[in-house]
């Protein structure tokens, strides 16, 4: 080996050394883009794989999100032990319905993942979504439970509350991130949608987020802005929430609300507890810092 | 009987590396496969050890149904006698690996502690009877088992896990298109799911690794010397069928006393049944082919253990009279608070007489919330299992640590039971709970509370923040009826070092003289 040798050798093996930490900010170019009336849409129906074709209808269709080639990550909510019919977690068949949907839209690569508060295998199996995503016979997607060599720290550049979180790789590379929550009671913000949702792509110690928990929220949704929400209210929880455990608190809608802005799919799913969306901290600090409309006079309110 | 006997030697040897891996297969087995039951009987090696049946029973006084399996080897030893020790036993096959790589001071017949282990067995069957059960601390499965479980197999998992996060942060790509694969499959195969913590690794290790440190003074030392179950064997043995017979006109090579592993042989070439493991060696070595096994009458004599009556009853006296300083002790009268027990233990005697301390609980845990005990449960309750909720939390749904439980000191529950059982009660520390003691909003507790019908409920309060602001707060608090310990709060609890909410064992189902003052008697527990 000679000397120029060596160097060439040298520097490519330290090459992940030197990276630093990556900053992701979105400008205040991307947040002008948005200033027509976003459209939230909201459909109605007991077959939930029909329920999410029809949604995304009024959207554009899935192939407004998902281009050819494109990697995509599906992040649904499957935090707890608990089984479909509690509500706790995204309905397996809502999951298992837009991952077929992003397969047909010519996705490359579809990656399901959660970071759970209970034990990881039991939220993933008795969430019923991994029983969905293995009868998926398609090696385009893979659902996996997180690595923890992949959360890297990243910067919150428009961060009022938080200003450096631990993110999970693959949920900030991918070209499209959808974000999938169950809409469900809360403590402390009242209502868990998407914005919250978006904690399960966080590393480290989530528990730190609930001092402040709206704006924290927000200041997340600066740097995980999903292409698309589509909030699972097929059964919503109104007591006992986050994971409830007792059938008599779940209320069983057979709703499924979309939206390209996150904090206007929010705001509308409020709509379903009887709520407003001012009464979300969450929501209203992301409307604050720009992040999307909460106002429902100013959305575009579908019935597909 | 008089078969090619190299045959045998090697079959002896097929059937430890068959054992030694069914071990370990059943070992990774010890662990969450997707379903709430475990479908392998991973306890097995414990529950066919006929040394801990005896222990548990005597320390109960009830035959401990639960280990039936070791009647069968007990049957076994009758005609084959201390066969177990050769050609099964997990420890033995370990001790046989190492056998070229430590040379051995004594090579030939056994020297004067080879009775120690019966002291032993006596001294631990007494003392279990009496109320100090320490069987769990010599039994070789135990030992083995624990320290693998506790220290061995997470420390693996580090050692894989840090050599792939450095290829996978220091690599280039192409070394990671070989490198991940590797590791994905030896994350589905042999590593566990996820990286545990425990107490006491090193104790439990090091007291692995004192076996293996005293084959350097003969072959199989602690076989020969000081294991239990290999006396209780020996004891079946006296009267065992399948002996091995030496030569009685042979030269002075002397090839079969140095070759076995077990010191048997004597220099009349007497093979005792006591310590022979009928490993074949010696038929395999004897240069004149004069050494068999065969199916001997009763005419042989019976060997004689070769015990001072004096150390014996010594032993039994001091077996039968230590547990009664246990009771003298400050824990007799005031438990640890903290000892906080699995679901479906028995009553603190009870629990600590059956268990074996061999670590299957804690191994299975599925949130690393069981850890060993040190001395908070005594001298005797050392290994035992604890909850341990800052480092992990029992899982409301998970019902795995008394399947594994081989001698029932953890019931079986069903999931219904167990949602049903209290093993402690939560306190709040309101010098330490942020929306108390600072006027910071969290109630992560509250959140992750796992009972349908929340056991930390929160009251709204105005307080000061450090700030001297007025703000609006949510104020946890326990429903007692409601809580059953499962320490998943204590282990969520955001704030650095100990947890502002802490379970304890206090209204704990299996001890009614830990009953919390409110409770009525008409509680569901």
């Amino acid at each position: 080996m000679d000397r120029r040798d060596f160097m060439k050798q040298v520097l490519l093996w330290s090459a992940g050394i030197s990276t630093s930490i990556p900053s992701f900010r979105i400008g205040p170019e991307l947040l002008a883009a948005e200033k027509v009336p976003p459209v939230v849409s909201h459909a109605k129906g007991k077959d939930y794989y029909a329920l999410i074709g029809r949604v995304l209808e009024p959207l554009g269709g899935i192939g407004k999100f998902v281009k050819t080639g494109e990697n995509v990550v599906i992040k649904p909510n499957m935090a707890w032990d608990r089984n479909p019919d509690q509500g706790a977690n995204t309905h397996p068949f809502v999951v298992k319905a837009l991952v077929e949907q992003c397969l047909e839209a010519g996705a490359k690569k579809i990656m399901v993942f959660d970071r759970t508060c209970n034990e990881q295998r039991r939220c993933y199996v008795n969430s019923g979504i991994q029983q969905a995503m293995e009868s998926i016979k398609d090696k385009r997607l893979k659902y996996y439970h997180p690595d923890q060599r992949k959360f890297v720290p990243v910067n919150i550049e428009r961060g009022k509350a938080v200003n450096r979180l631990e993110i999970y790789k693959d949920a900030l590379e991918a070209d499209t991130y959808i974000n999938v929550p169950i809409a469900k009671h809360h403590s402390l913000i009242k209502l868990t949608l998407g914005l919250k949702n978006s904690m399960g792509v966080l590393g480290g110690n989530r528990g730190n987020m609930h001092h402040n928990l709206g704006q924290k929220l927000a200041d997340l949704a600066t740097v995980i802005r999903p292409k698309l929400t589509v909030i699972d209210a097929t059964r919503i929880l109104l007591r006992n929430g986050p994971q409830g455990g007792d059938l008599d608190d779940v209320k069983i809608l057979d709703t499924v609300v979309a939206s390209a802005d996150p904090v206007a799919c929010d705001a509308f799913a409020t709509t379903l507890f009887d709520i407003r969306p001012d009464e979300i901290d969450s929501t209203v600090a992301a409307y604050k810092m720009g992040l999307g409309e909460m106002d429902l006079a100013r959305m575009q309110i579908i019935q597909a | 009987m008089k078969k090619k006997s190299t045959k045998l030697r090697y079959w002896r040897r097929l059937c430890q590396i068959f054992c030694f891996f069914l071990f370990l297969f059943l070992f990774i087995k010890t662990d969450y496969s997707g379903e709430n039951e475990i479908e392998y009987a991973v306890n097995i090696l414990f529950r066919i050890d006929p040394f801990l049946a005896a222990s548990a029973s005597l320390a109960t006084k009830t035959l401990v149904a639960l280990m039936w399996p070791s009647l069968i080897f007990i049957g076994l030893t009758f005609f084959l006698g201390r066969f177990f020790c050769g050609w099964i036993c997990p420890m033995g096959a370990l001790l046989d690996s190492t056998h070229g790589s430590i040379p051995h001071v004594n090579q030939g017949y056994k020297t004067k502690y080879n009775s120690l282990k019966y002291y032993l067995l006596g001294f631990l069957l007494i003392a279990a009877f009496f109320g100090l059960p320490a069987a769990g601390y010599l039994d070789p499965f135990s030992i083995l088992v624990r320290s693998m479980g506790l220290s061995l197999y997470p420390a693996l998992n580090v050692l894989v896990t840090s050599f792939f996060t450095f290829t996978y942060q220091q690599m280039p790509e192409w070394v990671n298109m070989l490198t991940e694969p590797v590791y994905a499959f030896l994350r589905t195969t042999v590593l566990p799911f996820r990286q545990n913590y425990y107490e006491l690794t090193f104790l439990s290790f090091f007291i692995l690794l004192s076996i293996f440190a005293l084959e350097r003074l003969e072959r199989r030392f602690f076989c020969r010397n000081v294991c239990p179950v290999g006396a209780f064997y020996a004891i079946i043995a006296r009267f065992s069928l399948l002996r091995g017979k030496g030569g009685t006109k042979c030269g002075k090579c002397r090839n079969c006393m140095t070759v076995c592993r077990m010191g048997a042989i004597d220099e009349e070439r007497h093979i005792s049944p006591l310590d022979c493991n009928l490993c074949m060696d010696c038929v395999d070595m004897c240069p004149g082919n004069k050494i068999a096994f065969s199916w001997q009458p009763k005419t042989v004599a019976t060997p004689a253990f070769g015990l001072s009556r004096r150390t014996f009853i010594s032993s039994l006296a001091i077996g039968a009279a230590l547990p009664f300083f246990l009771d003298t002790r400050t824990m007799a009268k005031r438990p640890d608070p903290f000892l906080i027990r699995p679901p479906g233990a028995l009553p603190e005697d009870e629990f600590l007489g059956r268990c074996v301390r061999c670590g299957e609980c804690m191994k299975v845990c599925i949130g690393n919330g069981l850890q060993p005990t040190f001395l908070s449960a005594g001298l005797e309750g050392i290994f035992s299992p604890r909850l341990q909720s800052r480092t992990g939390y029992c899982e409301y749904n998970c019902t795995l640590c008394g399947q594994v439980c081989p001698t029932g000191a953890l019931t079986e529950l069903t999931l219904a039971q167990k949602h049903a059982t209290k093993i402690g009660n939560v306190f709040f520390d309101k010098n330490r709970c942020l929306p108390y003691a600072k006027g910071i909003p969290c109630i992560v507790c509250e959140e992750h509370c796992p009972t349908p019908d929340k056991a930390i409920q929160f009251r709204e309060a105005d307080v000061l923040n450090s700030k001297g602001e007025k703000v609006a707060v949510k104020q946890p608090y326990v429903v007692d009826e409601r809580c059953v310990g499962c320490g998943i709060c204590e282990a969520k609890c955001p704030l650095p070092g100990p947890s502002a909410v802490r379970v304890t064992s206090a209204g704990e189902s299996r001890n009614p003289r830990n009953a919390l003052p409110a409770q009525s008697q008409s509680l569901p527990y």
